[in-house]
């Protein structure tokens, strides 16, 4: 990380302008909220430009708030608190369907663990600086798996995967995950030369969101997200979710 | 096997909204459901949420669905507003800004997109579309964009406005990363002087 401390404090402005590739992006991200130089920057930087912004203003189409009314009076607030406390599945898995994940700093995360899994902190902090240290290796990858186009209700959520071989070591992200049916959990899986290793089965907390810092002995061909018996299998047996190939 | 419970944050505590931002009021009855409260933000953000997407998106009708979501996100996200973190419109500008960005990269690569022209920050009179009247801001705003050098206008534009990453400016104008990254970050130095970063 050493040599990237010096360039990461510049990337501020480029932020506050959605100018960042996304490795980059999850790296500052992952940064900024503990510096506080980058922190006032970036207030700072998105204060100018919602100015900026202001001076675009056009009269919208008279539709418009109709549409947006209609919508909001059908869809549920999130609650004030972010995840912070274990809730009990029963109600973490009624509010999964009404909570897309949205807020990356807010990483909240249950882990059912089998197989070999390292896990490694689980607050925002612990998650941030396993991801930074990923992103910081030179071999670092960020890949987003593509929903498979049976997954089912509509909006399967996001999956993403940043790892590095020679530091052995991802970073999954999910966000909006919708709820696994009864019996039956998300796994996701390591392909290399071939072989799908099973990584660990993932599921999401209250908002569809998911964070898990995991070890890996192999460089993947490609990331695979199933859907499997609660549990999780040793071979993949259901349903690609998600699949990206390197 | 174990069940581990990871994560931690804070919460939007309503007492640190800042009570000089007027539209802090209304995002936090929004907050509660409040329906009404959400059409009066509405329809002060509305200008400046569709107008900075279109700005980016250049597809009106695309433009729309896009500025509907930001206001349904709005609305969801209301009780997580945190004052601390900027004023109501600049968490909106923010979450607008983003969203049209996401609309764009993900519609074509980015790279693929034509090097349009490079546009003023500030939108021309004769535009065609209607134009709410907020004269001191696009004064103030254009003054401030004649400050900078045209270099770190011409990047700063092509990043907020074209939607480029720093890397794909640095392809466009045929320069050195580095340069492009120093050119932006002087800019918004230069503009955030001019027009403040604490509104």
């Amino acid at each position: 990380m050493s040599s990237n401390d010096i360039d990461i404090h510049h990337l501020g402005a480029a932020y506050a302008l959605d100018a960042l590739d996304d490795r980059e992006r999850m790296a500052f991200e992952a940064h900024y909220p503990s510096c506080e130089v980058c922190r006032a920057d970036v207030l700072a930087f998105r204060a100018t430009l919602s100015q900026v912004a202001a001076a675009q203003s056009i009269l919208p189409s008279p539709t418009l708030k109709g549409r947006v009314m209609a919508e909001i009076a059908q869809t549920r607030q999130l609650s004030p608190l972010l995840p912070d406390r274990v809730t009990d599945l029963a109600e973490r898995r009624r509010r999964q369907r009404t909570m897309g994940g949205f807020l990356a700093a807010a990483a909240a995360v249950v882990l059912v663990i089998s197989g070999a899994l390292v896990l490694r902190g689980g607050d925002p902090p612990a998650y941030a600086e396993a991801l930074a240290e990923v992103l910081g290796q030179p071999d670092a990858r960020v890949l987003t798996l593509d929903a498979g186009d049976s997954s089912a209700a509509g909006d399967g959520g996001a999956v993403k995967v940043a790892w590095s071989s020679t530091g052995e070591m991802a970073v999954l992200i999910a966000d909006g995950l919708p709820e696994a049916p009864d019996g039956a959990a998300y796994e996701l899986w390591l392909i290399a030369d071939g072989v799908p290793q099973p990584m660990n089965v993932l599921e999401a907390a209250a908002d569809g969101q998911l964070r898990v810092v995991l070890e890996i002995d192999d460089s993947p061909d490609s990331w695979g997200v199933t859907i499997e018996p609660v549990g999780g299998s040793a071979a993949p047996t259901g349903e690609i979710l998600f699949l990206g190939t390197v | 096997m174990g069940v581990l419970r990871l994560g931690r944050t804070t919460r939007a505590d309503a007492a640190q909204v800042d009570v000089s931002d007027p539209l802090g009021g209304l995002l936090r009855q929004a907050g509660r459901g409040d329906q009404e409260a959400f059409a009066q933000l509405y329809d002060e953000l509305a200008p400046m949420v569709v107008g900075v997407v279109l700005r980016v998106v250049r597809d009106p009708s695309q433009s729309e669905e896009v500025a509907q979501e930001v206001f349904v996100e709005l609305w969801r996200l209301a009780a997580r507003y945190d004052g601390t973190k900027g004023s109501v419109g600049s968490w909106a500008a923010t979450m607008a800004h983003r969203r049209a960005i996401d609309r764009v990269r993900s519609e074509q690569s980015a790279r693929n997109r034509v090097a349009r022209e490079v546009s003023n920050l500030v939108p021309d009179h004769d535009d065609v579309v209607e134009r709410v009247e907020t004269t001191l801001d696009q004064g103030r705003v254009r003054r401030a964009l004649d400050m900078l050098s045209p270099l770190q206008r011409e990047a700063l534009e092509l990043a907020y406005f074209g939607g480029h990453t720093y890397r794909e400016v640095a392809v466009l104008l045929d320069v050195a990363e580095g340069t492009v990254k120093t050119r932006i970050r002087d800019g918004m130095i230069r503009l955030r002087d001019e027009l403040g970063g604490a509104q």
